[in-house]
């Protein structure tokens, strides 16, 4: 795969997350001179030089809130998006793999699970957790967004079973684990990674949606808090936008990048979405083919 | 897809279409719903005043014997439809006459009563001392009702004449604050209209109230999920003793769905006057330049009227220890919780259960509070903790105890959407985190907490006492530091959450009760350094007792301290402002 086949899209959405990954990671080694919890004025004081972005609520310093609310979000997305890929996948690869009563059985289960509306669950279990820990959330948040994963990876999976290299390794004796480990996950990794790209993006904008209603991680900072006290202490109307504009700005920057980065893995991975492919066939656009299932997780939409 | 040739509308022309439809529906909608809340055409705005802050959700019963009564028919709202004997002024401590024209002491435990002798209920009947009577015995037979605990402090109630209600006090351990300050909340209800009732239902507070009959100037005209609506009563029996009626003819509370949506019709004019928290209210004054007031026109703009304090648990290992307790007082930055969680709204909370202005003032004991008491001070809280506990600090920042104690984790709670309250204990969380505590912060529903904090099952909370009234400060002493009557932690407390116990307080308490001037703020005195010695419950921050904000665009001549007026409340004397608003002349 030579790098001319990334496109422009490619490039700007990647460029976006790793400057939101920097902003995160990197920037608060960077910038010292205040902490988390370090008080530098009152409530809401107006940017300056002192405090590039102003100050929040109870006088800190949002700048450094923007950089370590970054890193919290980031990392409950990324934990969150790991555990749901592996889950869904675990589950989506066993039922197509497998097929008969198995398959029945637990795509039986995560229909059930997909109907349930997602963010009911999800605040259900925050409140009933009383205190809850950066991973705590991040694994509640990955329980619950699970199940589309593992009805798309479930489709590719049958699909891949009824290849001709699994009976060639079934012929060498090879087992189920490492038939599924070896001959039938490998085969789906194109789709695995961009279902991840995808719950990354859910997983952040459902800790923000979760930490609005004042459900996030406690004794942190994190996009969503910031929003939770913007909105309890009515920056919109005292006209303190440096306390709502940045934590929103990033959020939708971020789930945007991924979303676009997603849309142009797809088109890499599957030649037929391509756009310069598109260019040459402009004759017939009726005849351009359908693309693969990618359901959009319910998170996403907000 | 294919192109039609027949003038069909295309599936995108009938989408713009659709949704052009449903713009202009929801717009029509709006304006039509902004008419009915507006009060409609030809002049009614001018006659109504708007009042906000008090009713979140829809009323379903205007029981004054139900504490979720719609307001203002909960006890102590405001005297619109029900009223009391008497009016507390948060100003000067005063009794002002409502329904009593005059409150004497004949002897050392008995208080008397003269009713008004024109006053009416609002169906015309006259309002008599059997009404009194009848009311304030409902404690007896209805214990569950709002002032159910008035014959701890009374011993009987009896009619002398048609206009005149004598009350004997407890005569072993007399507290004649305690029952004044109940004539001045409890709202008299008619007893012909309440007899027939009571005869055929067992919870009286929760039979359902639509037409309150009352005896004050405003009728319930109508109520909504949206709104409360009241009238006046032009035959307002007060009207002779005042020579005039309150200036709005109509009187309504929007139920808005949060403090935010409130503040901002505030701030458009569509709300007149309210009790709300309204974070950086001079904004609109200084920024915006809308026609908005408040008691001062500076810092801390509002009349202190109660204490939220930081209630410490003390049967909890650690907390059991004065000194720790002490320590933690020290740790805490009571002037940033006025600045950010209090929005200026406050001076810095000092170590006394006394509020230091207003009329607690004359039992505030500076000097007592300077010797014995505590400020933010981190060094004096580390000196403490090192040099009189010998705690050592452990590699994680937070000190142990000789006996191995860690102080903490510990959680300070508050329910969530108390958004004051909830920040002030994240400043708590913060600054006694510098000084070797391990505090976090932790924001159940209020339900939840309520429990938690009246079962004694919590480290840390930030609740309310007692606000000023014409019990206080006693009763707030009592809330504070009575052990009598509080059950064991895992049954319902309703004050002294934290279970704290010194056998010296219930003596100086029963003194301070029949006490006044210089011998009750010397008892007071003595009280507060076992409070600042022990350190039960730490003051956060003064709030006042209702918020008091107005805007002029429609209504002007609202109280303030330049023109002194009313005090600034809705409750008890409150209700003298309505009488003095004015049409504002544009």
């Amino acid at each position: 795969m030579s790098a001319a086949r990334f496109s422009a899209r490619f490039y700007v959405a990647a460029g976006i997350v790793a400057a939101v990954l920097l902003f995160g990671l990197v920037a608060p080694l960077v910038f010292r001179t205040h902490q988390v919890g370090d008080v530098v004025g009152g409530l809401y004081d107006h940017p300056s030089a002192h405090a590039w972005l102003g100050t929040d609520n109870l006088g800190h310093d949002v700048f450094t809130n923007l950089m370590y609310g970054t890193r919290t979000s980031l990392l409950i997305g990324l934990v969150a998006g790991a555990i749901a890929t592996l889950l869904g996948v675990a589950v989506g690869t066993l039922a197509g793999y497998r097929g008969g009563a198995v398959e029945e059985g637990l795509m039986g289960f995560t229909n059930v699970i997909l109907a349930i509306p997602s963010i009911v669950v999800l605040v259900l279990i925050s409140i009933a957790l009383g205190t809850r820990s950066t991973l705590t959330l991040a694994v509640v948040l990955a329980v619950t967004s699970w199940p589309w994963t593992a009805r798309a990876v479930r489709a590719q999976a049958s699909s891949v079973r009824t290849r001709e290299h699994l009976d060639v390794a079934r012929l060498s004796g090879a087992g189920t684990f490492s038939l599924i480990c070896y001959d039938v996950v490998p085969y789906m990794l194109s789709y695995i990674c961009m279902a991840f790209v995808l719950q990354v993006s859910g997983a952040v904008l459902n800790e923000a949606a979760l930490s609005m209603l004042g459900l996030g991680p406690s004794g942190g900072v994190s996009l969503g808090i910031m929003l939770h006290w913007a909105l309890a202490w009515e920056s919109v109307r005292t006209g303190a936008w440096w306390a709502f504009v940045p934590p929103t700005l990033l959020l939708t920057l971020l789930a945007f990048a991924l979303l676009m980065l997603q849309s142009s893995l797809d088109e890499l991975f599957n030649p037929r979405l391509r756009r310069h492919a598109r260019r040459r066939r402009t004759a017939r656009p009726a005849a351009l083919p359908l693309p693969v299932e990618r359901p959009v997780p319910e998170g996403a939409a907000e | 897809m294919t192109e039609k040739s027949a003038p069909q509308p295309t599936r995108r022309q009938f989408l713009a279409g659709v949704s052009l439809a449903g713009a202009g529906a929801a717009f029509g909608g709006t304006l039509l719903t902004g008419c009915s809340s507006g009060g409609g055409a030809g002049g009614k705005r001018g006659k109504t005043l708007f009042v906000a802050g008090f009713q979140w959700s829809p009323p379903t019963t205007f029981n004054p014997l139900n504490p979720n009564a719609g307001w203002p028919t909960a006890q102590d709202n405001m005297q619109l439809v029900f009223e009391t004997l008497f009016g507390f002024n948060l100003l000067d401590g005063k009794l002002e006459p409502q329904l009593g024209s005059k409150l004497t002491a004949p002897d050392d435990h008995t208080l008397q009563v003269t009713l008004q002798p024109k006053a009416t209920w609002q169906d015309g009947k006259p309002v008599t001392a059997d009404d009194v009577v009848y009311t304030l015995e409902l404690a007896k037979s209805h214990p569950e009702v709002p002032f159910g605990s008035f014959f701890e402090y009374a011993k009987s109630v009896t009619a002398t004449d048609p206009h005149t209600v004598t009350i004997e006090l407890d005569a072993k351990q007399p507290n004649p604050g305690m029952v004044k300050s109940s004539l001045a909340t409890v709202y008299i209800m008619p007893q012909h209209v309440w007899a027939p009732i009571e005869q055929k239902t067992k919870q009286l507070s929760e039979y359902p109230v639509t037409k309150p009959v009352g005896s004050g100037p405003y009728k319930l005209d109508k109520f909504s999920a949206s709104q409360l609506a009241y009238t006046r009563n032009d035959k307002y029996w007060g009207k002779a003793v005042r020579g005039k009626l309150p200036a709005p003819q109509y009187l309504v509370h929007p139920i808005f769905k949060d403090n935010s949506a409130g503040n901002l019709a505030f701030e458009r004019g569509e709300v007149d006057v309210m009790q709300q928290f309204t974070p950086e209210i001079w904004k609109m004054w200084q920024d915006k330049h809308e026609p908005v007031g408040t008691w001062y026109d500076k810092a801390p703009y509002q009349v202190p009227g109660s204490i939220p304090m930081l209630v410490v648990n003390t049967t909890k290992k650690g907390l059991d220890n004065p000194k720790v307790r002490r320590a933690l007082a020290f740790a805490i930055d009571y002037a940033r919780i006025a600045k950010t969680a209090m929005s200026q709204y406050s001076d810095p909370a000092r170590s006394s259960v006394i509020l230091p202005r207003g009329v607690e003032e004359q039992y505030f004991d500076a000097q007592n509070v300077a010797q014995h008491g505590w400020k933010y001070d981190p060094a004096q809280a580390r000196s403490i903790l090192e040099n009189e506990l010998g705690a050592k600090k452990g590699s994680d920042g937070v000190y142990k105890l000789p006996d191995g104690t860690r102080l903490g984790p510990w959680s300070a709670q508050t329910p969530t959407g108390w958004s004051d309250w909830q920040t002030a204990l994240q400043v708590v969380a913060e600054s006694t985190k510098e000084a070797g505590f391990d505090i976090s912060t932790k924001f159940p529903q209020q339900a939840q907490t309520t429990t938690a904090v009246q079962n004694g099952n919590f480290d840390l909370a930030c609740w309310y006492v007692a606000g000023v009234s014409a019990a206080s400060p006693w009763q707030r002493f009592r809330d504070v530091l009575d052990s009598r009557g509080v059950p064991k932690p895992g049954t319902s407390a309703f004050y002294n959450y934290g279970r704290f116990h010194d056998a010296r307080v219930a003596p100086l308490l029963d003194r301070a009760a029949t006490q006044t001037g210089a011998e009750a703020k010397q008892t007071y005195g003595e009280l507060d350094r076992i409070f600042m010695a022990n350190a039960p419950m730490i003051p956060l921050v003064y709030r006042p007792l209702d918020f008091y904000e107005f805007n002029t665009g429609t209504w002007s001549g609202f109280p303030t301290a330049k023109h002194p007026t009313a005090p600034p409340q809705f409750r008890g004397a409150g209700i003298d402002w309505l009488y003095d608003l004015k049409p504002t002349t544009k």
